[in-house]
């Protein structure tokens, strides 16, 4: 059995036994599981009504003294479903038998900050997902380990470039030109989850030609993390539950709780894993027969067509050829928890490398974790998280540019009868083209380093208790400090760098990032003697400390061998400075009443920072929640928890929106400074998103849960630019306005058709869908993303879907998913398991530009059957034919495993052995006629996702892991 | 349990301190530090140089594009890249897509942004801490940039009217549409304001107008360049106001005839107005300098011609001329084309013919030289009547620049076959250079002469007026 770890403790306190005055007495006994009757070590046993209790251990054994007289004693072990035992005044030792909590209902879920309420009573549609889930396949970086496990959620990656770069959409669109991520929260601590831009533009000049918006296929910093020192994660999708994180939580918040230490003897385990990629798809291009069929295509190069094409045109796959690797990918994992009572601790280790798909690219991952509790005395303990990890990533170069050097914008206008490879090491330059895509990979360096360290520690102190009140104080401070490196070297020798006449292009990023939290909260619970009730009053403050500095330097003009900024002939430099601060204030009271059935929340929270407008004002974020729970209102429907809440949550400006500065440049060796584009606002504050969501959950016994959940969220004072008539002299200013409405429904199954000693299995399935609509608009409907109206572009209009996209005939389609579902099974039998998630997205329109070049060219390899047509269309004045359906059904993790008999493990040395095979994106079911249909060549936007412009071909997986566990 | 009461008052205390200690001493109102205040009243010299480069640089920002594009339009060439089929679909085939600035769009919101720019100079100079004679300086500096980029704007569009008057803050009304005509008069007096302004300027200006002014940069010598825009402007006004009625269909009504405007142009071009002198370089004039320095911008038109795609339209070896002296083809075509091996074909479109026009990341594009002046001349004359003089000039380029042998008895020839002769030394004198060719085939009627190699391509008039200037205005 798989242990799991306690979350926030709620308010009864695990402590040591302290010495009373009164006369004790022992009471001792073991805890076994119900169904399989193992020990259960870690459990927690508790006197009712007194702080005194005691920890099982490794047998599941505990000894605690209780006073004189009968007692009542609570227990409660993670993963099972807590029991009050009576202890007779006159019994020594009493045996409890724990049932499992199979779906989790007496987990406790982050409500606040510093304050939780078991699943069970949980009145907002909060989303965990424990370990088991999350890891159940290998993954690079943690947006992959969430794809299709939460309902609400579109989880996309940007492309398939390796070492991250996605995005995690919660409940739809909740802005359009705010930030788009959620908030990312580990151990208490707000954490940096920036894009920075690695500047490839230097290379690719993609943000020069229409469409300013960079394109460098930025990864955002959640990618750091390492996803096997997760313990849970909780989503908060909606404002009623985000809103105690106030002016920064419209997009959601994901609270990320790292494994903590177990108590007992040390237990150490080491997974060790082999694996490879392959890529899922690339894309062929039109083979021609002959000279004569190529020159139609070719024409002003018919003398070497001629050449290529003698005896008719041989075909080869340069893409494949780009592409095809199968580097070994390898990753180690080891972590040591232990501990008694007062101290436990956690301390792992990774070390993974995977090999990319194309030469020159791939992900390294390091990281070391220490998790440290101390408990010391009876009311104070101490928590120590502290991790630092590092990364590489080797992403190669892909998506727009206007410089002929992204493969699939260079392999459109290629034809399949030249062969790209090396002979004898050198590369032929390509004729038709600007550059030669083997020779770019095989020469270019982009590499992404980051080292990262986040740190954080909590303090609390129980005040106060007695057997009706409790007063605790935490303090939680927090360091997250990141230093991205980004080196990118085009060397000389590469066809396309003389044609900027600076030959060598070399490129220099470093952006640092600090954090620093501090956070503090009072919480007070009170519960009278009768019992009637349980009121939780919590009070405190969060203050956010950002210090973000951005260098870029690119050197033009370096001698072939050279990679040195400061040996490069002419230098570019620009600097980003973005210092911040951020504090919020937060009240919260829940009362729990009705024999456990009544759940009431009521809070506020008011957010003051920087980057608004004024920024000494307060803004309000209020909540309110009930919940109810119907015990036994059916047959067969073992209880019913309805439930219903509002709240509102902010999403503050972009850094710089509220001023009106110039812009500067050189010319001739002096700067000037120029009025820019952009009309700031002065009295810039936060959008506002209120929120209502009603839903119910259902307990059929222990067999299945379901959970319903509709919800609407109107978002106002959206920041919006206002299109000016560029004789002002401006494009655009910003302001504050407008109306944006989302609703939708999500839905979470979960059923266990066996469960016996032999045999368990669950099945989850997962539904979401939502619609979006402007609904005010005081700004004339315009045109925002895409390159042009013509090629597809997204267009903001009343009382249209946020998300629509137009082409030249008018509305052509919709980025938004009709809906998504995802199903997953987990089925252990004996000591095989077998376990599997399918993802499923239906609808959601791409902008498909890639099949646009090669068509366009007249290239594509469908040319003869569909592509002429679709072209024609085009130039029709149509844009359709490159607007498709998005939809795909991926099979996202599949994994096989079988632990070791116990016999044949301590014959090795080990205590517990498994040997699985795990795979990750094996199968895609899609219509989509590019690469993948999951891409972005714009990155993290809230609107202009969708667009397909020669990206990063998507890969496949698989892995054989070892785990050992000592 | 006295000492844990006592233990929880200090945990408390500290609590409270540490809350009260971040509410209050922390400063929220953080300034950008990326960017620097607009320019204000009571400014330096410093602040008012920087502010007059920053004017060069938005001048300058859109100068390659427009080089390129209306060399597209104008037939001088192509641009035939797989990355972006518009430069084909739309530049020779349209509709002109209003949305967007790099095509369509185009030559209309930068330029706008360099007046805005410029008044934004202008409406606090009153106040700045500098002598009234460099006040005066930046004035007529400011002035002529202004009409420039108005010019720019004209260009482009000429179907369409543009507004002018559009010195407003920016919660004002927009400045109306005005007639073509209106407008052309409207840059016509911005330069002699400026004018005025220079003469009372005294002998340099405060701030330093760059690399691309060399020779050019005391109140004087600008002064030169003043008047040689003027005399573009009279030239363009005058041969539009000669067009037939109906040309060109435009909403604001015809161009007014203007036979006095080429005495205006022979005026602004004499000895001691302007700067044309036929024993001077060719190339003495005012220019776009780009750099490589940190923060400066290159020039986008350089390329290696090898594997170049902004080519040169085949015709323009095919019309080109021998030389006197040898069997090379005219120096002009020799210095500003080369040859591509292999050739590029895209949608029907081949050219084997690459821009050596622009050929490192630093060459300069030219605002103004002498050889247009000297074009301008000739035209002038040609216009008043003087057939003898307009030839004299005309064969003065076609030896001096392109080495051709003189045109026997050119004077003696009908106006229209002078014309001729003047349009086409004007193509290969002005050849990739501010889109001369498109204008000029334009501003007489000539449109349809353009090569057209596919049945599928049109040669437009005119760019069509961005469409967020049009949305704005509903």
């Amino acid at each position: 059995m798989a242990q799991r770890i306690w979350l926030v403790s709620l308010a009864l306190s695990i402590g040591v036994a302290v010495g009373a005055a009164a006369q004790q007495r022992p009471i001792s006994g073991k805890v076994v599981s119900a169904t399989t009757a193992t020990p259960i070590a870690g459990a927690g046993v508790s006197v009712v009504g007194t702080s005194i209790g005691a920890v099982t251990n490794d047998r599941g054994e505990f000894t605690l003294s209780a006073p004189q007289g009968a007692v009542t004693l609570l227990v409660r072990g993670v993963g099972y479903r807590s029991r009050q035992v009576p202890v007779a005044a006159d019994a020594s030792s009493v045996n409890v038998n724990l049932d499992q909590d199979v779906f989790n209902l007496e987990a406790v879920v982050v409500t606040g900050q510093a304050t939780g309420v078991e699943q069970r009573n949980l009145a907002n549609a909060v989303t965990t997902v424990p370990s088991e889930q999350l890891n159940r396949a290998p993954v690079q970086t943690i947006e992959g380990a969430l794809q299709g496990k939460i309902p609400g959620a579109l989880i996309q990656m940007n492309s398939g470039a390796p070492g991250g770069g996605g995005q995690i959409n919660l409940r739809g669109v909740t802005t359009i030109n705010g930030g788009v991520d959620p908030l990312i929260v580990v151990d208490g601590l707000v954490i940096a989850n920036d894009a920075i831009q690695s500047n490839m533009d230097a290379i690719t000049a993609a943000a020069a030609g229409g469409n300013p918006n960079p394109q460098d296929n930025a990864v955002n910093r959640i990618a750091d993390l390492n996803p096997n020192d997760i313990q849970s994660v909780e989503v908060l999708k909606g404002a009623s539950a985000a809103s105690i994180y106030g002016a920064q939580a419209a997009n959601g918040v994901i609270i990320i709780n790292t494994r903590r230490g177990q108590p007992g003897k040390p237990r150490f385990s080491v997974t060790q894993r082999f694996g490879t990629s392959s890529a899922a798809n690339t894309l062929g291009s039109r083979a021609f027969r002959d000279s004569a069929d190529a020159v139609t295509v070719f024409k002003g190069d018919s003398a070497l067509v001629g050449q290529l094409c003698r005896g008719g045109c041989p075909t080869f796959d340069n893409a494949g050829v780009l592409f095809g690797e199968h580097s070994l990918s390898v990753e180690t994992d080891a972590s040591v928890t232990g501990g008694n009572e007062q101290t436990t601790y956690f301390i792992s280790g990774l070390v993974k490398k995977d090999g990319g798909i194309a030469p020159n690219t791939g992900y390294q991952k390091q990281s070391i974790r220490a998790n440290l509790d101390q408990l010391l005395g009876s009311r104070f303990k101490v928590s120590v998280n502290l991790n630092a990890l590092h990364s590489l990533a080797q992403r190669g170069i892909s998506n727009n540019d206007n410089t002929g050097t992204s493969p699939f914008l260079v392999f459109p206008s290629t034809p399949s009868f030249v062969d790209l490879r090396a002979v004898n090491g050198v590369y032929p330059a390509n004729p038709f083209s600007t550059s030669n895509p083997l020779q770019t990979f095989a020469e270019l360096t982009n590499n992404e380093d980051v080292w990262r360290i986040i740190g954080t520690s909590t303090a609390r102190v129980d005040a106060v208790t007695t057997s009706t009140q409790q007063l605790r104080f935490t303090l939680t401070g927090g360091v997250d400090y990141f230093s991205q490196r980004n080196d990118i070297l085009s060397p000389a020798d590469l066809q396309y760098e003389p044609q900027d006449g600076q030959p060598g292009t070399v490129v220099l990023g470093k952006a640092s990032d600090l954090r620093l939290n501090l956070a503090g909260s009072a919480i007070h619970t009170y519960t009278p003697a009768s019992g009637s009730f349980q009121a939780t009053t919590s009070a405190g403050f969060q203050y956010q400390n950002k210090d973000f500095n951005r260098t870029n330097v690119v050197g033009r003009t370096i001698a072939l061998g050279l990679r040195n900024v400061s040996q490069a002939a002419s230098i570019t430099s620009q600097q980003s400075l973005q210092p911040e601060k951020n504090l919020g204030l937060y009240g919260q009271e829940e009362v729990l009443t009705a024999n456990q059935r009544l759940l009431l929340t009521a809070g506020v929270r008011a957010d003051r920072g920087s980057v608004n407008g004024d920024p000494d004002k307060y803004y309000f974020y209020p909540k309110a929640a009930i919940s109810y729970r119907l015990l036994q209102p059916l047959g067969g429907l073992d209880e019913l928890k309805l439930r219903a809440a509002w709240g509102q949550t902010g999403n503050p400006p972009l850094f710089g929106a509220r001023f009106i500065l110039d812009s500067t440049a050189a010319l001739g060796g002096q700067v000037g400074q120029l009025r820019p584009f952009r009309f700031g606002d002065t009295s810039i504050k936060p959008e506002r998103n209120t929120e209502i969501e009603a839903g119910f959950d259902a307990t059929f016994g222990q067999s299945a849960t379901l959970g319903v959940t509709v919800y609407q969220k109107t978002i106002t004072d959206l920041l919006l630019e206002q299109n000016l008539a560029p004789s002002t002299g401006y494009v655009s200013r910003i302001f504050n306005g407008g109306k944006l409405r989302n609703r939708g429904i999500e839905a979470a199954l979960q059923y266990s058709p066996v469960r016996a000693a032999d045999v368990s299995w669950i099945l989850r399935s997962t539904f979401f869908l939502t619609r979006s609509k402007v609904q005010e608009l005081p700004v004339p409907a315009y045109l925002t993303g895409g390159f042009a109206l013509s090629l597809g572009s997204y267009f903001i209009q009343q009382g249209h879907s946020a998300t629509q996209i137009v082409g030249s005939e008018g509305v052509v389609g919709d980025a938004n998913p009709d809906f998504q579902m995802s199903f997953s099974s987990d089925l252990n039998y004996k000591r095989f398991s077998l376990g599997f998630l399918w993802d499923w997205k239906h609808g959601g329109d791409v902008i498909n530009l890639t099949t646009l070049l090669y068509d366009a060219a007249a290239n594509s390899e469908d040319w003869n059957t569909e592509g002429k047509t679709r072209w024609n269309t085009f130039l029709s004045g149509k844009t359709q034919p490159y607007v498709e359906d998005g939809g795909y059904l991926k099979l996202r993790e599949l994994t096989l495993a079988y632990d070791l008999p116990p016999e044949t493990a301590s014959h090795f040395g080990v205590r517990t052995a498994r040997l699985s095979l795990s795979g990750r994106n094996l199968l895609r079911f899609t219509s989509y006629k590019s690469l993948d249909p999951e891409v972005s060549n714009f990155g993290n936007q809230a609107i202009i996702r969708n667009i397909d412009v020669a990206p990063f071909p998507p890969s496949r997986s698989f892995f054989f892991s070892i785990d050992l566990g000592f | 349990m006295r000492a844990h009461s006592q233990r929880i008052l200090d945990t408390r205390k500290a609590l409270i301190a540490l809350v009260v200690l971040t509410v209050g001493a922390c400063e929220f109102n953080i300034a950008n530090p990326n960017s620097p205040p607009s320019i204000g009243p009571n400014a330096t010299a410093a602040t008012v140089n920087s502010a007059t480069v920053g004017l060069l640089i938005a001048l300058r920002e859109d100068i390659p594009n427009w080089v390129q594009k209306s060399s597209i339009l104008g037939r001088e060439g192509y641009r035939l890249d797989t990355a972006d089929p518009r430069f084909i679909s739309e530049l020779l085939q349209g509709p002109l897509d209003p949305s967007n600035n790099a095509f369509g769009g185009g030559q209309w919101t930068r330029e706008y942004r360099t007046i805005q720019s410029g008044y934004s100079i202008l409406n606090v100079i009153g106040t700045a801490q500098i002598t009234d004679a460099q006040k005066e300086g930046v004035r007529g500096f400011v002035q002529t940039i202004q009409a420039l980029a108005f010019l720019m704007v004209l260009n482009a569009h000429i179907q369409d009217s543009i507004p002018i008057d559009v010195n407003r803050a920016i919660d004002q009304s927009l400045a109306p549409f005005v007639s073509n005509d209106s407008a052309y008069k409207h840059v016509s007096l911005k330069l002699d304001s400026a004018r005025t302004h220079l003469l009372a300027a005294g002998a340099a200006f405060v701030f330093d107008p760059g690399p691309g002014f060399t020779g050019f940069n005391t109140p004087a010598t600008f002064l030169e360049v003043n008047r040689a825009l003027k005399a573009r402007v009279m030239a363009y006004r005058a041969s539009l106001g000669a067009l037939p009625a109906g040309t060109y269909t435009s909403p604001t009504g015809t161009w007014s005839a203007c036979t006095v405007c080429w005495d205006s142009v022979i005026t602004a071009l004499s000895v001691g107005q302007s700067f044309m002198d036929t024993t001077a370089a060719l190339d003495a004039g005012a220019y776009v300098a780009f750099g490589t320095g940190n923060q400066d911008t290159p020039n986008a038109l350089s390329q290696n011609p090898q594997s170049a795609v902004n080519l040169a339209h085949p015709s323009v070896r095919t019309n080109a001329e021998t030389q006197s002296a040898s069997a090379l083809l005219d120096k002009r075509y020799l210095a500003k084309v080369t040859q591509r091996v292999p050739p590029l074909s895209l949608s029907g479109h081949t050219s084997d013919l690459s821009w050596l026009r622009y050929p490192t990341p630093i060459s300069p594009i030219p605002i103004i030289r002498n050889e247009e002046l000297i074009l301008l001349w000739a035209e002038a004359r040609l216009g008043q009547g003087n057939n003898t003089e307009a030839a004299r000039f005309i064969n003065f380029i076609r030896r001096a620049s392109g080495g051709l042998d003189s045109v026997t008895n050119l004077g003696a020839q009908p106006a229209a076959t002078i014309l001729d002769q003047l349009l086409k030394q004007r193509l290969y004198s002005l050849l990739y250079e501010n889109g001369h060719r498109w204008i000029d085939m334009r501003r007489y009627g000539r449109l349809g002469q353009l090569p057209v190699d596919i049945p599928a391509d049109k040669v437009f008039s005119s760019m069509p007026v961005n469409v967020f200037e049009v949305n704005a205005r509903q």
